[in-house]
């Protein structure tokens, strides 16, 4: 028996001439929960990719229980015991259940696919993790925290050794969060070794056992989570130190209104939305996933039609329903899908960021010139890490595409920002500098809506917060020193009616 | 602050645009090679315009078709279109109509049919294949209707004149093709609509919500599309004078053909107008070279073929190589 279930040795990497993983390395004992933490472009997802084989790389070794590997596709690796779940799931939405379980791995009798048994061997294991939803079901009918639970279920069908969770609270809620702990602690009884990549402190905590800590794409110490305090664990990982304190905000005009909504309805999706925000104040937006925060982003900025709506931007009534109309007004927003919504990741720097502000480089014709020395500026204000201003956005880390998001609205130089949850996914150091970025653009009279399901976020950014329910605003909270997380929670879970049952 | 260096722009871009230049040189040398050995000139300068003259037609439509294909879309109308100018404009001319007004005319017929393509694909989302499968079938109908499947002939000279005449010692078809490669290359690299056009090929939603017009903006493509194999189906009826019904077809696979080969990714957003014409000046050089060689029509097919998956097999090395 070998100590380790999993060790990578002296792993190297790099992409177009940059070095990303240097000597990375990683050890995880059998039955034990190991986090691997570090900032976007520390190299995590990197490493984990390579360890599936997705990527080849260039130095080093991997050790499976002792016995080095050499896996030449994600197949093999799959095969061999080790699985890797990925943010974005690798389900087919338009097969059921059982049939994705058992993909690539059919029962086959005499040929042809055995549905019967397929669907008997796949609920044994949805059993086991607790799905409960018929093996016949359409993925595309699952809610997030289900489909996990099927890449879950996917996984152990094989022999899994190493499972790797990247990310997977991301998207789901707090009872889905404590189900998933459930099945990832039987499965560690189980003696498989568990790597798990999350931003959420908390849990890291809660569900870890130790933890290797990346910065720069190489090795800084793996640690016992149980002997190492949380900003302990901040400092390793950022190379300083970072507070999560409640910064005053004296930038706010109470006199002037920088954005009202009144009677906003959308479908069954929100009903009869009201408030106002001031000039220079950070107002956020609480509630679960599905309380329709983002649809209400998508319905001021006029990306949804709406009927009947009154919606001012300053003193000017917008015609509404027209995102043009909108940017035009100065009121943009940043969506929290960075990849689907936010960039065209095939473009380069330079190109999102001039997309919204073309007129500003166009006399007759558009110059080239000016657009690459505005995305210098940009790249050195924000500090956004690229190769160069015309590097494809894809190749850039998630906070820094997040970064080129704002540099392209930055540019537009707006008034009303909405920032839809503008760190997911975004380490605690490069959160910082978004919300220093917040910061100096109410220091310069604009004003902004933070949708966040982060509530120390919320906490620490916030003037007023407004929690929604079911499409509705529950209420207005303001963020003095009587407000806790709890509060808040309270209002989104049961409408400020504690005895309700959720 | 310094400016962004030759080199750096090469590392980032312009590695699959230098590839395909490369290779044009190389077809080029490795054609007039193979010709001298047989005894035979291939690099002259009459037959460089040749083939410039003869590719015009296929790299007109592939200035519409890049459009389309850049938005992420497909048209595979141009053929009929192709065909249907040819036949509507040999009925105006031979009705009387003077020849520079039929020309503007069947421009605005282009335009039109773009447009209906247009409005289906973005307005009515029918994927651009279909929308496109379909105005094809009726396009090409219309046409045969016009003149009950009969060709036109016996056109006034002055039809000729319109690409034939000579200007600096070369047909105007070629100065007329330089000159709109040359305007819609400014177009697609310094105008906003250019910009938008890429944009929506390369995340239509993104697009959308930096406040672009996304349908408007596509249905302009079709249009344009439309515009331009209207006017390369003006190109072809004056080079012959000679009206088929029949005409253009398969036009849109070679046009296609040239795109793909120039580097503009099928999936949107990326490529070079520029290279398309290169493209379909490959296209036109493997054919004109090979008739020289006397290589009979069935291998010149296969090789074209051949040529195409190359082309694009050696533009994905780069991605290759990434992963």
């Amino acid at each position: 028996m070998n100590d380790y279930i999993l060790e990578m040795k002296n792993i190297s990497k790099s992409f177009f001439g940059i070095k990303v993983l240097e000597n990375a390395q990683l050890q995880v004992k059998p039955g034990e929960v190991h986090v691997l933490l570090g900032e976007n472009g520390a190299g995590k997802s990197t490493l984990i990719k390579i360890l599936s084989s997705a990527y080849k790389k260039e130095a080093g070794q991997i050790f499976v229980n002792g016995v080095e590997v050499d896996f030449k596709s994600p197949k093999e690796a799959i095969d061999n015991g080790v699985s890797v779940i990925y943010q974005e799931f690798n389900l087919n939405p338009h097969m059921a259940v059982y049939e994705n379980i058992y993909l690539g791995k059919e029962h086959l009798r005499k040929g042809l696919i055995n549905k019967k048994e397929s669907i008997i061997e796949s609920e044994k294991y949805m059993k086991l993790i607790g799905l409960n939803v018929s093996p016949t079901t359409l993925v595309s009918k699952l809610s997030v925290a289900e489909k996990q639970m099927v890449e879950i279920a996917k996984a152990i069908t094989t022999d899994v050794k190493v499972l790797v969770l990247d990310e997977p609270t991301a998207a789901i809620t707090d009872k889905e969060t404590e189900k998933l702990f459930d099945i990832i602690r039987s499965l560690k009884a189980k003696g498989v070794g568990i790597i798990y990549i999350s931003h959420r402190m908390s849990e890291l905590v809660e569900i870890g056992d130790r933890c290797t800590i990346m910065r720069d794409g190489a090795f800084v110490s793996t640690v016992e989570l149980k002997e190492t305090s949380v900003d302990e664990l901040t400092r390793l990982m950022v190379g300083r130190n970072v507070s999560f304190e409640k910064i005053e905000n004296k930038f706010i005009d109470k006199d002037q209104v920088a954005l009202r909504v009144e009677n906003l309805s959308f479908k069954k999706l929100l009903k009869n939305i009201n408030f106002e925000i001031n000039k220079g104040e950070i107002f956020g937006l609480a509630g679960l996933v599905g309380a329709g925060r983002t649809e209400l982003a998508k319905c001021i900025i006029g990306e949804y039609k709406t009927v009947g709506a009154t919606i001012k931007i300053r003193d000017h009534l917008l015609k509404g329903n027209s995102v043009p109309e909108t940017i035009k007004n100065k009121m943009v927003y940043l969506s929290e899908d960075r990849k689907d919504e936010g960039l065209i990741t095939i473009h380069s720097v330079k190109e999102n960021i001039a997309l919204p502000n073309l007129l500003k480089f166009k006399k007759i014709l558009l110059n080239d010139k000016k657009m690459i020395n505005t995305t210098k500026e940009y790249i050195n204000k924000l500090r956004i890490r690229t190769s160069s201003p015309l590097a494809e956005v894809k190749t850039l880390s998630g906070g820094n595409q997040q970064k080129v998001v704002i540099a392209k609205w930055l540019c537009l130089n707006a008034d009303v920002y909405i920032f839809d949850e503008p760190t997911r996914g975004i380490d605690v150091g490069a959160r910082d500098e978004i919300y220093a970025i917040m910061y100096e653009l109410i220091k310069n009279g604009a004003s902004i809506i933070m949708i966040s399901s982060d509530l120390v976020e919320v906490m620490k950014m916030c003037d007023r917060v407004a929690v929604m329910k079911e499409g509705q605003f529950v209420t207005i909270l303001e963020n003095d020193e009587h407000l806790t997380q709890e509060i808040i929670l309270t209002y989104a879970l049961h409408g400020g009616n504690k005895n309700e049952e959720c | 602050m310094k400016n962004v260096s030759v080199k750096e722009r090469l590392k980032d871009k312009d590695i699959q645009a230098l590839a395909l230049y490369i290779g044009t040189i190389a077809i080029l040398i490795i054609l007039s090679v193979v010709c001298k050995l047989l005894g035979k000139n291939f690099l002259t300068v009459g037959n460089i315009q040749n083939i410039i003259n003869q590719s015009a037609v296929i790299a007109v439509i592939a200035i519409g078709q890049s459009i389309v294909i850049l938005t992420g879309g497909i048209d595979l109308s141009v053929s009929s279109v192709v065909g249907f100018v040819g036949i509507l404009g040999g009925l105006l001319i031979k009705g009387g109509m003077p020849i520079p007004l039929v020309c503007i005319l069947l421009m605005i017929v282009g335009l039109a049919l773009g447009i209906f393509n247009g409005v289906f694909v973005s307005y009515g989302k029918v994927p651009a294949f279909i929308v496109t499968l379909g105005s094809m079938q009726i396009i090409r109908g219309l046409t045969m209707v016009l003149n009950s499947g009969k060709p036109i002939s016996g056109f006034p000279q002055g039809l000729r004149t319109i690409t034939n005449a000579k200007l600096l010692g070369m047909p105007v078809s070629i100065i007329y093709l330089f000159l709109l490669y040359a305007i819609m290359i400014t177009v697609m690299k310094k105008t906003r609509l250019g910009r938008w056009i890429y944009a929506i090929g390369g995340n239509a939603n993104a697009a959308k919500l930096a406040g672009v017009r996304t349908k408007k903006i596509e249905l302009y493509a079709y249009a344009i599309g439309g515009l331009f194999a209207a006017i390369g189906g003006i190109f072809l009826l004056s080079r012959l004078a000679y009206a088929d019904p029949n005409a253009g077809m398969g036009y849109e696979l070679d046009a296609i053909a040239a795109v793909v080969i120039g580097g503009i990714a099928l999936s949107g957003g990326k490529g070079n107008i520029g290279n398309t014409l290169i493209g379909a000046l490959i296209l036109g050089m493997l054919k004109c070279g090979l008739q020289i060689m006397n290589v009979p029509v069935y291998y010149q097919t296969i090789i074209i073929g051949v040529t195409i998956i190359a082309a694009v097999f050696l533009d994905k090395a780069k991605e290759r190589k990434a992963e």
